[in-house]
C-alpha cells in the first residue's frame, strides 16, 4: 500500500477523526448513563425511604405500637429484594434492621451508623467486589428523631455500564471499518474526476495533441487544475505545431536552391570537355547534393506525418502479400550477403497507404539485413489477432546496445556513428517508420540484445471486412 | 519543337531552358502564372513546363486556363514532395506528368521525351545495344548471343537502363520507375542490383555497357566503343 498517497492519507485522517469522535462520544454516553442509572436509584431510595419515614415511622407511637418490620417487610420485602433499610434513632439506637438478603451477599449489622440524623448519601464499600449505595432521610415523630437508611448494592448498575462499555469497544472496530470503506469509496469517487483527467491525460501524444481533458464542473479547485491544464495543452499544441510547419516550411523552402543546385552541377557534369578529377570532384558535390535532397525530404515527410497534414490513402489491403513483395523486392540485398528471409504470413487486413505500409516493411528490413552479419537469419512475419495486425521482423545481427535502445527513435540518431555513416542514412528511417505506423494508428516496438539480435514488432489495427489485394 | 517554362524561380527556369536549349528545343520563359497563360494561349507549344507555386495565377489555376482553350498540349506539373492528393487532382484537371522538385534534369528530359513521343527505342520489342538484346515480349536478354538469367528485378533494371540508353539515370528515377516510392531512402539497392546486373552482363566482356555516371547515376552505351 502506498502510504504517501492521498486516499491513504485521506482515510488514515478521515478514520483517526471519526475514532476520536467516537471515543469522545462512548465517554460522554458512559457518564451520562452512569448519572442516570444512580440518580434514578437514589430518586428510589429516597422516595421509599421517605415513604417508611411519613407513613410507617409514626405508627411506632401507636398504641399498641404498630408492627413496623411486619409492615416494612410486606411492603418492600427488602432481604427478596437484596436492599437495606434501617431505621435509627437518635442515640443511634436500631429500631429496625432488614434481614440479611436471600443472596446472602451482604451483611446489614456489619454496615456503619451515619454520622448524624441528616439526609445524605453515601457509598459503602462492603466487599471488594460490593459497594451499596446508601441514603439516609431524618424524620421527627412526636418530639424525637429518627432517621431511614435505605440502601441498594451498585452492582447492577456497575454491570450494566460494564455492559455498555463492552458495547461500545466491541462496535468501535466496525465503525472503524465502515469508515474505512466509506472513506474509501468516498476519497475514490471525489478523486475520479482527478483519475479522469489522468487517464486522458496519459492518452495524449503529439498525434493527437488537439484532445482536451475533461473539465470537472465542481467549481472548485479541480475544475480550476482542468482548465489550467487544458490551457496548458493550448499552447503545447501552438508550439508543436510551430515546431513541425517550421520544419515543413523550412524543408519546402530548401527544394528551388536544392533543385537550383542539383541542375547546375549536372550540367557541369555533362560537360564533354571537363577535366577527369573535376568530374570527379563535380560528381562527390552532386552525391552530397543528393544526400542533402533526401534528408530534407525525409523531414519533411516526418513533420507532415507528425502533424496528421499528409495526405495518406486510405484503402482496405492484405498486408501478407506486401510484405512478400516487398521482400521479393530486396531479395538480392540479403543475397549478397548470405542472408536467410523467412516469410511466414497469414491473411491480415489493415486500412490505410499501402506504399506507406510498404515503406515501413521496406525499411525494418533494410535494417535488418544491413545489421545482420553474412549468413545471418531474418524472419518476416504477419499474422492477425484481436483488432490487430502484427508485424514482426527478427534478425539474429548486432542487435542495438541497451543505453542507445531507448534513442533509437529520435531524429538523427545513430547507434553507432562510425559504422552508420559507412551504412548509409542520416538516421530518420526508425523515425519515418514510427511516424508512418502512428500516422495508422499503430505502434511499435522493438527488442534487441546487442550481439544476439533484434525483434521489432509492429502492431496495426485490424481492418475489418474483406482484404482488397494490393500488393 | 517549342517549350513553355512557367517558373518564378528565376535561376531554375534558366537551368531548365539551357537544358532544354542544349537537346534543341526552342525555350521561352513566363516569370509569373498569369503572364504563363497568357503565353501558352497565344502561342502554338509542343509541351508546357509549369510550376504550381506562382505568383500572381497559381499553377493550378493556369493548367485550368490552358485546358479550357486548348486540351492536348502535353504539360508536366513541378511541385512539392508529399502531396498526393494535389498529384491526382492535377492529373485530372489535365496534367499529363508530375515532377516533385528537386527533380534530376536528366529525369524531366526523359519526361519531356516520353511526352512528345521521341522515344523510337519505346516501341521495339526487342532493344540491342551493341551486342546485348533485350527481348521485352519474352523477358529474355542475352549477350553475344547467349542466354542470360536474370531475376524479375535484375530484367526491370536492364531494360529501364536499356529503353533510356544514352541518357544518365539518377538512382532516384531508378527507384521510382524500377522499385516504387516505398524505396525512396533506399538509394543503395539500387548499387546492389547494379553490381549484380554487372556481374551477369558484363563480367568478361572487352566492353562495359553499363557506367557509372559520379553523382548523377547510371548510363548505358548505345554504341559500340570507337
Amino acid at each position: 500500500m502506498n502510504t504517501r498517497s492521498i486516499h491513504f492519507r485521506l482515510i488514515l485522517w478521515y478514520s483517526g477523526l471519526v475514532v476520536a469522535v467516537a471515543l469522545v462520544f462512548g465517554a460522554y454516553v458512559y457518564q451520562g448513563v452512569r448519572e442516570r442509572l444512580y440518580g434514578e436509584m437514589e430518586r428510589t431510595l429516597m422516595r421509599r425511604a421517605s415513604q417508611i419515614a411519613e407513613n410507617i415511622l409514626p405508627h411506632i407511637h401507636d398504641v399498641p405500637p404498630g408492627d413496623i418490620a411486619g409492615q416494612i417487610k410486606e411492603v418492600y420485602s427488602p432481604e427478596a429484594n437484596g436492599r437495606f433499610i434501617r431505621i435509627l434513632k437518635e442515640d443511634r439506637s436500631i429500631v429496625y434492621i432488614s434481614g440479611a438478603p436471600k443472596d446472602g451477599r451482604f451483611n446489614p449489622g456489619a454496615i456503619p451508623v451515619p454520622p448524624g440524623i441528616i439526609s445524605a448519601k453515601r457509598t459503602e464499600q462492603l466487599a471488594p467486589d460490593l459497594t451499596m449505595r446508601i441514603v439516609t432521610v431524618p424524620t421527627r415523630i412526636q418530639g424525637e428523631s429518627y432517621v431511614v437508611e435505605m440502601g441498594a448494592p451498585t452492582d447492577d448498575i456497575e454491570t450494566a455500564l460494564h455492559g455498555l462499555v463492552m458495547t461500545l469497544l466491541f462496535g468501535l472496530p466496525v465503525v472503524i471499518m465502515i469508515v474505512s470503506v466509506g472513506g474509501y469509496t468516498l476519497v475514490r469517487r471525489s478523486l475520479q474526476p482527478v483519475e479522469d483527467i489522468r487517464a486522458t491525460a496519459q492518452q495524449i501524444t503529439f498525434g493527437n495533441l488537439s484532445n482536451r481533458l475533461p473539465v470537472a464542473t465542481t467549481g472548485d479547485a479541480l475544475e480550476h487544475l482542468s482548465v489550467t491544464l487544458n490551457q496548458m495543452l493550448d499552447r503545447l499544441e501552438d508550439a508543436y505545431e510551430q515546431a513541425s510547419r517550421f520544419s515543413a516550411d523550412a524543408s519546402h523552402e530548401l527544394r528551388t536552391p536544392l533543385a537550383i543546385l542539383r541542375g547546375e552541377l549536372e550540367s557541369i557534369v555533362r560537360e564533354r570537355e571537363l577535366p577527369a578529377s573535376l568530374r570527379e570532384r563535380v560528381g562527390s558535390v552532386l552525391e552530397e547534393t543528393e544526400r542533402l535532397s533526401r534528408i530534407t525530404e525525409s523531414l519533411f515527410t516526418i513533420s507532415r506525418l507528425d502533424a496528421g497534414e499528409a495526405q495518406i490513402q486510405h484503402v482496405r489491403f492484405d498486408l501478407a502479400p506486401l510484405v512478400q513483395t516487398a521482400a521479393e523486392q530486396m531479395a538480392l540485398l540479403a543475397e549478397v550477403k548470405k542472408i536467410k528471409v523467412r516469410i511466414a504470413g497469414s491473411p491480415a487486413p489493415v486500412m490505410g497507404d499501402p506504399s506507406r505500409i510498404k515503406q515501413i516493411v521496406v525499411n525494418l528490413l533494410d535494417n535488418a539485413i544491413k545489421y545482420t552479419q553474412d549468413g545471418g537469419d531474418i524472419s518476416l512475419k504477419v499474422s492477425a489477432a484481436h483488432h490487430k495486425v502484427i508485424l514482426e521482423v527478427t534478425d539474429n545481427g548486432a542487435g542495438i546496445a541497451a543505453a542507445a535502445l531507448p534513442h533509437i527513435f529520435d531524429r538523427f540518431y545513430r547507434a553507432d556513428h562510425v559504422r552508420s555513416r559507412e551504412i548509409g542514412g542520416a538516421g530518420l528511417g526508425l523515425s519515418i517508420v514510427r511516424s508512418i505506423v502512428q500516422a495508422h494508428g499503430g505502434s511499435i516496438e522493438i527488442q534487441s540484445i546487442e550481439g544476439k539480435g533484434t525483434a521489432c514488432r509492429v502492431e496495426l489495427p485490424l481492418a475489418n471486412g474483406e482484404a482488397e489485394h494490393h500488393a | 519543337m517549342r517549350v513553355l517554362v512557367v517558373e518564378d524561380e528565376e535561376k531554375l527556369a534558366g537551368i531548365i531552358a539551357r537544358s532544354l536549349k542544349a537537346e534543341g528545343f526552342a525555350v521561352d520563359i513566363a516569370a509569373d502564372g498569369a503572364r504563363g497563360l497568357e503565353m501558352a494561349t497565344a502561342y502554338a507549344y509542343d509541351a508546357i513546363i509549369l510550376d504550381i507555386m506562382l505568383p500572381k495565377l497559381s499553377g493550378t489555376a493556369v493548367l485550368d486556363g490552358i485546358r479550357q482553350k486548348n486540351k492536348h498540349v502535353p504539360i508536366i506539373m513541378l511541385t512539392a514532395k508529399d502531396a498526393v492528393g494535389d498529384k491526382v487532382k492535377h492529373m485530372d484537371a489535365g496534367a499529363d506528368d508530375y515532377l516533385t522538385k528537386p527533380f534530376s534534369f536528366e529525369e524531366l528530359l526523359v519526361r519531356i521525351r516520353a511526352l512528345l513521343r521521341r522515344a523510337p527505342s519505346q516501341r521495339e520489342d526487342v532493344i540491342k545495344i551493341v551486342d546485348l538484346e533485350v527481348d521485352r515480349l519474352a523477358h529474355q536478354v542475352k549477350r553475344s548471343g547467349k542466354r542470360i538469367d536474370l531475376s524479375a528485378k535484375e530484367y526491370g533494371l536492364l531494360e529501364y537502363l536499356a529503353l533510356n540508353s544514352g541518357r544518365v539515370l539518377s538512382r532516384t528515377m531508378i527507384i521510382e520507375h524500377v522499385w516504387d516510392e516505398s524505396f525512396e531512402a533506399l538509394t543503395n539497392i539500387v548499387d546492389v542490383y547494379i553490381r549484380q546486373l554487372r556481374n551477369k552482363i558484363d563480367e568478361g566482356h572487352e566492353q562495359k555497357l553499363i557506367k557509372t555516371v559520379r553523382g548523377i547515376g547510371y548510363t548505358m552505351n548505345h554504341e559500340a566503343d570507337t
